[in-house]
């Protein structure tokens, strides 16, 4: 039998099985929009655990952390550096949040922010800003399911219909069982994931080089700035401490700002398993190291550079003659990586739409949101398709400032949950102020001073906003405000 | 240990390692050797950090819990 023939039926093994247990985990869950958005708060440890590592680590950790590790050595320690930093405040923020939901019925962010600060305008723009950057996010792991399984399958399956195949399945079991099928799928994905990731980082060095070691002090040799922090840019000229620093930053302040991340708060079963999420969630982060020395054995595997540097693990996996059966999991360990971050956010986007857009605006029953918040689903894993399938799509280029929005959402996040004199004025304009910010610097690049990140340059202004206009309006009814505080 | 010691001790240990890890702090350890483990010595050092903070973050878990008990 062809190689490419048992790399194909893996793949296939390992689609089906993901499609059967999503299709399953909704049978858990009511039919209603707690059901289908938060899972009416029933995620234990071991599902939270999955879904916040698999959520957190995308395409872009699985393919892009390799390709920057081969392309631009040192620089890729910014994605294993800003995690656990990001995440940590989370064992506080989380459990306070998680009681809002259970006792105001939240399931979104701005649910929680505009409970707290009142103004339809507010949620709407968190909605649209929420969109803005989810889909070109989506639209990246689309492209990076189909690039894999276009390579493995020597291009028996094109790039279209790989990211077709597999994102077809995503929507299915999204559209059925809604964060069940997301939580149970991630739980899969992400055990494949790590296994794979440690399996083969540890492989790969030990069979080209004889040991990482042996590995690491013979890239060093032949090119000693290259493992020297910040490293290269994407063009090979050394990069800059400032925008290797803001970005640390910027990642940091974001992180648990997603919408697919943050609303998980409103799905853990209890305060506790919350807490145990964010206390284990650095066993999770290591996994990108083995991932990064994947990226390092092919620096000087490779006689010339690849023109695409994200494609460095699939062309080691092809090149070193690894056995089919090896290529078909890695293969779904790398798809695993696509589809649990792509499911969350799929599944967030369309659930935000429909709770901040759309419902302050027009009253809807149960049934219809839900039936809306599948639409949108559908529609908006379309539209990222359409746009995965064009490489100098607009949208792709977005999601280098997707951080640079979202990061946004921390201050009226910490103003909602700790400053008793903030206002709706406040936050509303600090986040205008901010956001307007954020995109005027990642639209013209050249005028960021110490090349620092749109987020930062963002949050520089946003918060002397929130702060000053919050100062000069009336202070909020001390009633509504203690009414808030106490449930929290 | 008091809740407040805890948490000013963790939110400490979060607040240097974002310092030692981004500029000027990470000056000192942005380089190759020694290697540790076989992994260049700026790998480790964010590594190490990582580890650490599991230790931290159960830790405070310990002393947040017996003060929720007593609550």
């Amino acid at each position: 039998m062809e190689r490419w023939v048992v790399v194909t039926a893996i793949i296939g093994i390992y689609l089906l099985a993901t499609l059967l247990i999503g299709l399953r985990a909704g049978r858990r869950s009511s039919h209603s929009v707690q059901g289908y958005v938060a899972g009416d708060r029933s995620f234990g440890l071991l599902v939270m655990y999955f879904v916040t590592g698999a959520s957190v680590f995308s395409a872009f950790a699985f393919l892009g952390g390799p390709g920057w590790a081969y392309s631009r050595g040192a620089a890729v320690f910014y994605i294993l550096a800003y995690g656990v930093i990001g995440m940590a405040p989370f064992y506080w923020i989380g459990p306070r949040v998680a009681a809002l939901g259970r006792r105001f019925g939240y399931v979104t962010q701005a649910q929680l922010i505009v409970g707290r600060f009142p103004s339809r305008n507010l949620s709407l723009l968190i909605a649209v800003v929420s969109l803005v950057a989810c889909v070109p996010y989506i639209t990246v792991q689309m492209r990076g399911a189909g690039l894999v399984i276009e390579t493995v399958t020597e291009g028996h399956i094109p790039l279209w219909a790989g990211a077709l195949l597999a994102y077809g399945i995503v929507v299915w079991y999204v559209l059925s069982s809604g964060v069940m099928a997301v939580g149970w799928t991630n739980t899969f994905q992400g055990i494949f994931m790590v296994v794979i990731a440690w399996t083969l980082g540890l492989y790969l060095p030990i069979r080209l080089y004889g040991g990482i070691g042996a590995m690491f002090e013979e890239i060093a040799t032949a090119r000693p700035d290259f493992l020297v922090p910040p490293g290269l840019t994407g063009g090979g000229e050394p990069w800059s401490w400032g925008a290797y620093s803001s970005l640390i930053l910027v990642s940091v302040v974001g992180l648990m700002m997603w919408p697919h991340l943050f609303m998980k708060a409103f799905a853990a079963k209890d305060d506790d398993t919350l807490r145990r999420t964010v206390i284990l969630f650095p066993t999770f982060q290591l996994f990108l190291v083995p991932v990064f020395l994947i990226g390092f054995a092919g620096v000087l595997f490779t006689a010339t550079p690849l023109q695409d540097p994200d494609s460095i693990l699939p062309f080691m996996i092809m090149e070193t003659q690894l056995p089919a059966l090896v290529v078909g999991l890695f293969c779904a360990g790398a798809l695993s990586a696509s589809m649990s971050t792509g499911d969350a956010l799929l599944h967030a986007a369309a659930s935000v739409v429909v709770e901040d857009g759309i419902r302050p605006f027009r009253t809807l029953t149960d049934q219809q949101e839900r039936l809306l918040m599948r639409g949108l689903v559908f529609l908006t894993g379309a539209a990222a398709y359409v746009a995965a399938l064009d490489p100098d799509s607009s949208l792709v280029l977005l999601l280098a400032s997707a951080y640079g929005l979202i990061s946004q959402f921390f201050p009226p996040v910490v103003a909602a949950l700790y400053w008793r004199r903030a206002t709706t004025a406040g936050v509303l304009s600090g986040l205008v102020a901010g956001t307007a910010t954020a995109v005027l610097f990642w639209l013209n690049p050249g005028w960021k001073p110490l090349e620092i990140h749109e987020g930062i340059l963002g949050l520089m202004v946003h918060i002397p906003v929130l702060v000053a206009v919050s100062l000069a309006t009336r202070a909020q009814d001390p009633a509504a405000v203690d009414a808030f505080m106490e449930a929290a | 240990m008091s809740r407040r010691t805890a948490r000013g001790l963790a939110t400490a240990y979060f607040v240097v390692m974002l310092l030692v890890v981004t500029w000027p702090g990470a000056l000192p350890f942005a380089r190759v050797r020694p290697l540790i483990l076989g992994l260049p010595f700026s790998l480790a050092w964010v590594s190490a950090w990582i580890l650490g903070s599991i230790a931290v973050l159960w830790g405070v878990d310990r002393v947040e819990r017996r003060h929720r008990e007593d609550d």
